[in-house]
């Protein structure tokens, strides 16, 4: 069982929706570790409750629509109340609420996004997003240190 | 939402693929007329159009994200036999454990993410808990269940070939890598963990049924013919085999027919109001040439499952109805009894003698100019069919899918369902969920059957006599 599972998602067939799914590999090499896992997704789907149940702590790493181009963020994720309504996909928060409700766990979980500028149909990166990768990867992996140091998690000192 | 006498439910919800329903009323208020619109268009069939034919079947396994299996199996079927191979008898194994495991999946989101809230909660439940969260609330053991049954039948699709969605392992003459011991081992280990849970989904749906009368009788109940690929000795297969009719009594129509010669005895009728074709028996005519196919049809069109299991439950499900069993709600069960035959089915060939064998792959040059592979999908029977020129480019495609055999059946289960259930000019959550829920039993799946681009969701029109739009619902 990991301490820290990373969901990266995304459609890499739909340009800057594909950050999650690029960051991926590169996350792997860095947080080469038994105590850390790297799941690849297009979507979240219920199964992947399950996995999070099994972990200490959950990052998701998406592509977010709103605000600039470029833009990191990084936040937590708290379950909502039971009360979305599932079609085909879930969002984090869901996932952690069905982890919950289903397998009785809740790990901490956080969300740390970079927002695209095109979601066209199309392989790679815009311009904007390109050099903000390394970005995104290096917060990722900031705050799965700090995760894994055992301390309280200040997202405002994570860098990027 | 209602507008005139037109009740509209746009999007149609918790199935895949986009569409909408319009139901129109008459002076009386009741309902006189039913349409199920698919509203995506996708158009694989056109664009494939001058690509190698060895692309097919990876480009043809991107029509769904749900069944892209039975894509890749249907369409390296056809590239099998535009190469004139016999494929080894290792690679026709593995092939048909990878279409198990996939119905497998299939048919456990059908039944637990989509299905299981109208089953559990019923057809009257507040809507905004039916949902896969509102299962988990009520019935969690269920929920988990569908949940570990989905991830079973997509970690085989994985540990075959090496993805969940889209794998293009299967490839033309066989398939590219053989199966280790390792993965074998794997599989079979969690093996009786699936059948517990298909046992006790099995008991627990059975013992639902009581509280569905009305809608067993109202769901699509009505006279069709079925139709469904069966072995030779007239055994369930989802692989190969010939194609079987049987009519609403459980007569045989048509028998031993051969599917790759499908254009003899099925025609194809688009309707201006949808983006997916409607297919009918040529030799009844449209529309009077109206069957079924996918798990229901399976189950009337099979003499047995051939596993020891499953065919214990089917002989109970053929006591249903002493002609074939006709309600579409039907479906539900089919679809159990069929998951209980893949978990077997998937057992058997993999404790088979030479299924490590390294043997799997059959390599030649196209020997034929023109090549058609079928196979039985989750929802039912697929043709693929391809012309290539003599560099190896395609240059003709027809996709005859699952989804499209059951449209006019699906149209008038809706038109059924809203005749018994819509009352007067007033729309409740109940009649619509009704008026979905059987579209649901079928188990569409519009981005396979439209070649279409989108996702699904419904739109119900209430339309008077004259057209206009008295209510109407939207999602999506």
């Amino acid at each position: 069982m990991p301490r820290v599972l990373i969901i990266a998602y995304g459609n890499p067939l739909r340009s800057d929706d594909g950050i999650g799914w690029l960051v991926a590999g590169e996350l792997r090499s860095r947080l080469a570790s038994p105590e850390v896992s790297v799941l690849q997704l297009h979507q979240l789907l219920p199964e992947v409750a399950e996995a999070v149940s099994r972990a200490d702590s959950v990052i998701f790493v998406d592509a977010s629509r709103d605000g600039e181009p470029g833009e990191l963020r990084c936040q937590p994720v708290t379950a909502p109340s039971m009360k979305a309504s599932f079609s085909h996909q879930l969002s984090p928060a869901e996932v952690v609420a069905l982890a919950q409700e289903l397998y009785g766990t809740s790990p901490q979980a956080f969300s740390v996004s970079l927002v695209g500028q095109c979601f066209e149909h199309g392989e790679g990166l815009s311009s904007s997003v390109t050099g903000r990768l390394p970005h995104l990867a290096a917060k990722v992996e900031g705050l799965t240190k700090q995760i894994l140091s055992g301390g309280p998690v200040s997202l405002a000192e994570v860098k990027a | 939402m209602k507008q005139g006498n037109t009740i509209v439910i746009d999007p149609v919800t918790r199935i895949e693929g986009h569409s909408k329903i319009t139901l129109h009323l008459n002076e009386d208020g009741r309902v006189e007329e039913a349409r199920f619109h698919v509203t995506q268009f996708r158009g694989f069939e056109k664009f494939c159009e001058g690509r190698p034919f060895y692309e097919m079947p990876s480009l043809m396994a991107r029509i769904c994200g749900i069944c892209p299996v039975s894509h890749l199996i249907a369409s390296a079927k056809a590239c099998d036999s535009l190469l004139a191979v016999r494929i080894p008898p290792t690679a026709d194994k593995l092939r048909r454990i990878f279409g198990l495991a996939q119905v497998l999946q299939s048919h456990a989101l059908s039944l637990f993410y989509l299905s299981s809230p109208d089953l559990l909660l019923g057809m009257d439940a507040d809507p905004a808990k039916s949902n896969l969260f509102g299962v988990a609330e009520k019935n969690p053991e269920l929920a988990r269940d569908g949940i570990r049954l989905r991830q079973f039948g997509q970690q085989i699709i994985e540990r075959l070939g090496g993805k969940r969605i889209h794998p293009a392992w299967i490839v033309p003459g066989g398939v590219s890598e053989p199966l280790t011991a390792t993965n074998r081992d794997a599989i079979l280990d969690a093996l009786p963990e699936a059948l517990s849970i298909v046992e006790r989904t099995l008991e627990w749906f059975k013992s639902t049924m009581e509280n569905f009368r009305e809608e067993i009788a109202s769901f699509g109940n009505f006279p069709t013919m079925f139709m469904g690929i069966v072995k030779q000795d007239n055994g369930l297969t989802f692989y190969d085999g010939k194609l079987r009719i049987v009519d609403a009594s459980g007569k045989v129509v048509a028998d031993s027919l051969d599917p790759t010669c499908y254009s003899d005895y099925i025609g194809e009728k688009v309707e201006p109001w949808s983006y997916m074709k409607s297919a009918y028996y040529k030799p009844l005519g449209f529309p009077d040439g109206v069957y079924r196919v996918g798990p229901l049809a399976r189950l009337n069109v099979a003499d047995r499952c051939g596993t020891p299991l499953a065919d214990q439950e089917l002989a109970e499900f053929h006591e249903l109805q002493r002609t074939a069993v006709l309600s579409s709600f039907h479906y539900h069960h089919a679809r159990l009894i069929e998951m209980l035959y893949c978990v077997e089915r998937m057992e058997r060939l993999l404790n088979d003698a030479e299924i490590l064998s390294p043997h799997v792959r059959a390599v030649a040059e196209p020997n034929a100019l023109e090549g058609v592979g079928a196979c039985e999908a989750p929802r039912g029977t697929l043709f693929h069919h391809y012309k290539i020129d003599d560099q190896g480019l395609i240059r003709w495609v027809n996709l005859v899918i699952a989804t499209g055999h059951n449209n006019l059946a699906m149209n008038r289960s809706i038109l059924q369902v809203a005749k018994h259930f819509v009352r007067g000019h007033h729309l409740t959550p109940g009649m619509l969920n009704r008026v979905e829920a059987v579209i649901r039993a079928y188990d569409p799946c519009l981005s396979c059957a439209t070649h279409a681009l989108g996702q699904m969701a419904l739109h119900i029109q209430l339309l008077s006599p004259n057209g206009e739009v008295l209510d109407q619902v939207a999602r999506g």
